[in-house]
């Protein structure tokens, strides 16, 4: 296995959110993480992505405990949290220039992942005047610069037209195709038809789930 | 390039992009600023030039001599510049003073000169204020009203003593000579009384004159309370792209380093869109400052630089409290909040040396207080190392915190 995340835990003064989170994925793989508003899913993703400390527990890549080089997370591992991370006063070229050199912005503006995402489309538009599904494949843009071997995303499709869903899924779908590793906290049907596992966030443990197509069930579940 | 130095180019990028806009907001403020002190000063000259205290004469004023005395203090006695006898009735003192258009009102009982001429002491010279006033001029009057009553008793005794003697020495014929010649005496003592002492100012401070403390404090009030005019910087506070960054390898300090040098050099650029008129205030002598007469525009443009580390110290001051407040409205409330309340304690409004020494201590000891020290000491050209310090520990201090709150924040 490429990702194994083994006893995470996470308590925030006396209350545990995470007690212990164990999975596993393999590259070329997109798991779902669902889950009842604050049962910790963006505590989880933000833990991964080295953003919170976890009170315990490892998260290999490779044979690399992230969490014990977390120097090494942003070499491997892409965030998308749930707001958009962009400066609003900027466009989208100033944006991704934050991240990217000149030469390698070019390049992935005309053939790699930001050409897939359409931002060559957008490019000198102010951040303040885009869409939501501008900002988000934008975010998306700004956390692949490294050609992660993971991505982490925060409800990527939370507020998003139809059309821009299915764009983002379109370059989940090639990312992980291509070999790349997406784990996504997730409230979208549609999002789960991508993934395949489900995992159910409750009472700080991770539960696998079989998604079979009806979305009423996880209602169930949950 | 380091993600740092790319995250503070970025946020010069956000900051260039909103200077515009910020430069109209201090120019704006200046000018405002500058037509206030203007009308200030115009209305200082005025009444230095026409405004005196108004005291309501009261009572029974028709004794001669009490008339040469008050016409010889309101035409030929230095206190004619500050003081104003007005002879009115009781009706109309009382309405005037009702009106504020008189200080006080001081009332002549009847047969005043008489029991004076008597050698007795049983009428009064009352002198009448508002509570309020019982201020400096009240306790002024006070004294003049005793070294009046001190010096006409005594001159009255004199007389009595001297028409005394000359009549026990039969030289009745020369009373009345000998007593004009000592009025006269005693009136000329009481006239020349303007060189019996010489008033000396030290200054505010550190022996700065009133028009350089002010100047100073001006300066740091416009800097103090510049975080609501670079407010824009903080409009779009974004937790999400904190929690990117970290993941990015950015961390907290990293993060406010890159954002505070820019918000940095918003606050510096306002600084030097303040210093432009005041510097061609000094130069064409409008604004007259003592230490620096006669010494054009140099000592100015030494004092400009002395600003950047007390801006950079406010900066990170008003870089923290809008970190702590959570939202730009929260910030902007506790930037007026914070930077009125220190102005006030460490003496931008009124010198620190006018309030008790508890609040004088609290001053000092307030980021405020050590800037108005490291100011004043760079106005006068040597900034003694503990001052540097001071301004120093208070920028890591407040560095410090905003690191410390966004680290926070993000867990």
């Amino acid at each position: 296995m490429d990702v194994e995340v083994t006893g995470i835990k996470k308590a925030y003064a006396r209350k545990k959110v995470l007690t212990d989170i164990s999975f596993s994925l393999e590259a070329g793989s997109c798991a779902a993480v669902l889950g009842s508003n604050g049962s910790g899913k963006s505590t989880l993703l933000s833990i991964l992505a080295g953003v919170r400390k976890a009170d315990g527990g490892s998260f290999l890549y490779r044979g690399t405990d992230l969490l014990r080089e977390p120097g090494q997370i942003p070499k491997v591992l892409g965030y998308v949290p749930q707001g958009d991370p962009l400066m609003e006063e900027l466009d989208a070229w100033d944006n991704l220039r934050m991240w990217y050199d000149r030469g390698t912005l070019k390049r992935e503006l005309s053939e790699g992942a930001l050409k897939l995402l359409g931002i060559d489309r957008f490019l000198r538009t102010p951040v303040r005047r885009m869409s939501g599904g501008m900002k988000k494949r934008l975010s998306i843009g700004c956390a692949v610069v490294s050609r992660p071997g993971i991505l982490v995303l925060d409800e990527p499709s939370a507020a998003l037209d139809p059309v821009c869903k299915e764009n983002i899924r379109q370059f989940l779908d090639v990312y992980r195709r291509e070999g790349g590793i997406v784990l996504m906290a997730t409230h979208d049907a549609q999002d789960l038809e991508l993934c395949n596992a489900c995992y159910i966030l409750k009472d700080g443990r991770l539960h696998l789930w079989q998604y079979d197509g009806d979305f009423h069930r996880l209602t169930e579940a949950l | 390039m380091g993600r740092t130095a790319a995250y503070f180019l970025a946020q010069l990028k956000r900051a260039a992009r909103l200077l515009p806009g910020q430069l109209l907001a201090d120019i704006a403020v200046c000018f405002c600023a500058g037509v206030f002190a203007c009308l200030l000063i115009a209305q200082g000259a005025l009444a230095a030039e026409g405004t005196r205290y108004r005291i309501g004469m009261v009572g029974d004023l028709s004794d001669s001599y009490l008339g040469f005395g008050i016409a010889a203090v309101q035409k030929m006695d230095d206190s004619r510049f500050m003081i104003e006898l007005v002879s009115m009735s009781e009706q109309e003192a009382e309405t005037a003073w009702r009106r504020g258009e008189v200080y006080a009102v001081m009332r002549v009982p009847e047969g005043l000169m008489e029991s004076i001429v008597y050698g007795e002491n049983d009428k009064l010279v009352t002198y009448t204020a508002a509570q309020g006033q019982q201020g400096l001029g009240t306790m002024v009057m006070g004294e003049i009203t005793d070294v009046a009553s001190t010096l006409v008793t005594c001159s009255q005794s004199a007389i009595y003593a001297m028409q005394r003697v000359l009549a026990d020495q039969g030289r009745g014929e020369e009373i009345g000579r000998e007593t004009d010649k000592l009025n006269l005496a005693l009136i000329n003592l009481v006239l020349s009384r303007s060189g019996f002492g010489e008033v000396e100012v030290l200054g505010y401070g550190d022996g700065l004159s009133l028009e350089l403390y002010y100047f100073c404090g001006m300066i740091l009030l416009f800097l103090l309370l510049s975080g609501l005019l670079n407010s824009a910087l903080f409009v779009h506070g974004n937790g999400a792209f904190s929690c990117f960054l970290k993941a990015r390898g950015v961390g907290a300090l990293r993060q406010i380093l890159g954002e505070y040098l820019a918000y940095l050099l918003l606050v510096l650029a306002g600084l030097l869109v303040l210093c432009l008129p005041l510097g061609f205030g000094l130069v064409r002598g409008h604004l007259g400052i003592p230490e620096w007469e006669g010494m054009g525009a140099a000592p100015f443009l030494a004092f400009v630089p002395v600003l950047f580390p007390v801006a950079a110290m406010f900066a990170s001051l008003q870089f923290f409290l809008f970190e702590a407040g959570d939202g730009i409205v929260n910030g902007i409330l506790l930037q007026l909040i914070c930077g009125i309340g220190m102005g006030y304690l460490s003496g931008l409004f009124y010198p620190s040396a006018f309030f008790p020494e508890k609040m004088r201590v609290l001053g000092a000891c307030l980021p405020s207080g050590a800037a108005v020290r490291f100011a004043q000491a760079g106005a006068l050209g040597k900034i003694p190392a503990a001052a540097w310090a001071a301004v120093f520990v208070w920028l890591a201090v407040f560095l410090g915190l905003t690191t410390l709150v966004r680290w926070r924040r993000m867990q």
